[in-house]
């Protein structure tokens, strides 16, 4: 019998209520449950809610306007992941909506895996301007932090959409009705940011959880974790991910992550603004950033309403309020090959993760 | 940039917009390297066949990877390989290639030579002729460094299999070893990720899996899962079929360090490129004998039995090792890493 198996097992036998609801805030997570097809498998009575996971979903509208605007320039070269190049914004027809559609028309648009790769792009093209828009959490922030902290070239620009994960939980528990029982946290953003980081949710909303690695084992651990909690009405903070998370995290990282980066209360598309939930650059790094350096070209793409696009529910299946499937827009207008809201963009994304797994109609 | 003149440069070592000129540098570097270790005739402009018995089969593929050079291979085995491949899987011994080189201007001559002698070896091991080839130089920026087009011929054998129209639910599905590992290695090759790993790439002749499946008068059907993987071949043989496929979970060949490596960046192997493998469709009660003939062949180890036609909507189902179920889709766009 696998490790998987076994814990499964144990899930079984447990003396599960009627209803039990487990969030989970990473769309590597939720990847991982749909690959296993851990809903066929685990008891009727335990829903799996996909959260606030997809540091794509939630990029600002602006920031992509931004970034398509930048990318006008044939001086430039707009650099970001791969999955950013395909989100659309809301433009008047005819205007250019995603990066991927600027580069067809020209525009010198390339996408990078690594932050390495950026600072690489810039060195081997001095003569241009290279921006890299840098969209996702912690476990992409630093990295982008250490890169920084290495020394970048002159013709290097930050965009930086990065964001943290525990502020949205924190909005989501102190909303009137949290919608979830218990909380499977991010093992990644875990190992770089501690697993402490996470604590609040036991000692101020008295909710069970447990940090969780990435195989069908350690998923599945962590899940047994808090359904064993809630039965005993005993919530600590668990982990299930030890190999990786230390309880202070990633020490180094933090601190080089502090020395780049400041905090500020960010937007998070479709959703809003969430206190002290994005990373922007320190003043030492002014002469990098895009939001100085290019002032005049991005004036007016920030704060253009961060709206999803018309009839789109992404927000809502962000914060897992609603599943994929629940979007009337799922799997009709919106697919992977037309898209409408970001969360059918993105790999990281609840609809795309859904879709790619085979799931075609209401749960 | 400027472009390189011809003579500075050509002592350089390095390809100059003159060696695809038509002129001396050409001649030369046709000479000193691509007939020497082709061991092709460049004196004519095309090449004569003999005649052959029975149908000849023809395919072209191009070669673009990134690097040029990998742990097991390089651009010039790939291309051999993934050629000869392609004669293979549709029942035919490949015989005669032609090759064309897209080079970008600056290109080391050192490395261009040692890629070319990598590509005649490899083609001297499958026992095909390179009769033909063509030399291009693009400027510098308009080009990978190296491209490679390749057109292949075989000649059809009384085994080949009779492809998709003879597919019935309940015949089984095979592979003749580990899934995904040139895509692995490729990516660590790449050293984008600071992930390390000895890993090498699967790229090999798959002609002698081929010929002895052909042994069987059950097999049904070959493919080589190159780019999109195995998921992509299952998914080309349920439309092809519109049947159901469906592939065991912990039945799937996979080297422990392809496992690791796409956990941590959140890569499907079933989804990524091998490039010396097959995968067969054959009568089930054939299934065991291949096996065990496949599991007998030098690098056949790992061959495995890993799922069947059923009756049923035409979707690839993976039946997961918890006893979920997954439908493995066709790939909408390239896979990326996670970022989360």
């Amino acid at each position: 019998m696998t490790e998987a198996a076994v814990w499964l097992d144990r899930i079984r036998s447990l003396p599960l209520p009627a209803r039990v609801r487990i969030l989970n805030v990473c769309g590597g997570h939720e990847r991982s449950i749909a690959h296993a097809g851990l809903r066929d498998v685990l008891p009727p009575e335990i829903t799996l809610i996909p959260g606030p996971g997809c540091p794509v979903c939630v990029c600002p509208e602006g920031d992509i306007l931004a970034a398509i605007r930048l990318s006008q320039d044939s001086g430039n070269i707009l650099v970001a992941f791969g999955d950013m190049l395909r989100v659309p914004a809301n433009v008047r027809k005819g205007e250019l909506r995603s990066l991927a559609e600027a580069r067809r028309a020209g525009a010198d648009v390339r996408a990078i895996a690594t932050p390495l790769e950026a600072a690489k792009i810039a060195r081997n093209n001095p003569a241009k301007n290279v921006i890299f828009f840098a969209a996702g959490f912690e476990t992409t922030a630093a990295p982008v932090a250490a890169m920084l902290a290495e020394g970048i070239p002159d013709n290097l620009f930050l965009l930086l959409s990065l964001r943290r994960t525990w502020p949205a939980v924190a909005m989501l528990l102190d909303s009137e009705e949290a919608g979830f029982e218990g909380l499977i946290a991010p093992g990644h953003v875990a190992s770089v940011m501690g697993a402490e980081e996470w604590r609040f949710v036991v000692s101020r909303h008295n909710m069970p959880l447990a940090v969780a690695g990435f195989t069908p084992a350690s998923l599945l651990a962590a899940l047994h974790g808090v359904l064993v909690q809630i039965l005993n009405n005993l919530p600590k903070l668990e982990n299930a991910y030890p190999a990786f998370v230390r309880p202070e995290g990633n020490l180094r990282a933090q601190s080089c992550m502090a020395e780049q980066f400041a905090g500020f209360d960010a937007d998070w598309r479709g959703i809003g603004t969430i206190p002290n939930s994005g990373f922007r650059l320190r003043p030492h790094l002014a002469a990098h950033d895009v939001a100085k350096e290019f002032a005049e070209i991005i004036a007016g793409t920030a704060g253009r309403g961060e709206k999803m696009p018309p009839g789109c529910d992404c927000a809502r299946v962000v914060m897992g309020r609603i599943s994929p499937t629940e979007c009337r827009l799922y799997g009709k207008a919106c697919t992977p090959r037309t898209p409408i809201g970001p969360c059918m963009v993105s790999d990281e994304g609840a609809c795309r993760i859904w879709w790619a797994a085979g799931q075609r109609h209401a749960a | 940039m400027p472009h390189l003149v011809g003579g500075r440069a050509a002592a350089r070592g390095v390809i100059t917009l003159a060696h695809g000129n038509g002129g001396r540098y050409m001649r030369e570097l046709i000479r000193d390297i691509f007939a020497k270790h082709f061991g092709s005739d460049s004196s004519v402009d095309a090449a004569a066949l003999p005649r052959f018995a029975g149908e000849a089969v023809f395919t072209t593929d191009g070669f673009i990877v990134d690097p040029l050079e990998f742990p097991g291979g390089d651009i010039g085995t790939l291309a051999v390989h993934g050629t000869v491949n392609d004669l293979a899987v549709s029942g035919a011994t490949p015989r005669f290639l032609a090759i064309t080189c897209l080079i970008e201007e600056g290109f080391e001559i050192a490395r261009l030579e040692r890629i070319a002698k990598s590509l005649g070896r490899a083609a001297r091991d499958c026992g095909v002729a390179i009769v033909a080839g063509d030399t291009k130089v693009l400027p510098r920026g308009q080009g990978g460094g190296l491209y490679l087009s390749v057109a292949g011929i075989g000649t059809k054998n009384p085994g080949a299999p009779p492809g998709f129209a003879s597919i019935r639910p309940g015949d089984v599905i095979l592979v003749n070893g580990t899934l995904g590992d040139h895509g692995t290695a490729i990516l660590l090759a790449r050293h984008e990720f600071g992930l390390d790993g000895d890993l090498i790439s699967d790229c090999a002749s798959v002609a002698p899996f081929t010929s002895t499946a052909e042994a069987f008068a059950g097999l049904r059907f070959m493919r080589d899962p190159t780019r999109g993987g195995m998921a992509s071949v299952a998914n080309e043989i349920s439309l092809g079929v519109e049947c159901r496929v469906t592939l065991e979970e912990t039945a799937l060949p996979l080297h422990e360090q392809v496992r690791s490596i796409c956990d941590i960046l959140g890569y499907d192997p079933l989804y990524l490129a091998c490039e010396g493998r097959v995968v067969a469709v054959i009568a089930s009660g054939q299934a065991a004998g291949l096996l065990g003939a496949w599991r007998a062949l030098p690098g056949g180890e790992r061959a495995a039995i890993v799922g069947q036609v059923e009756a049923g909507r035409a979707r690839v189902v993976l039946r997961t090792a918890l006893g979920g179920e997954r439908i493995l889709d066709e790939l909408e766009d390239d896979p990326l890493p996670r970022i989360c």
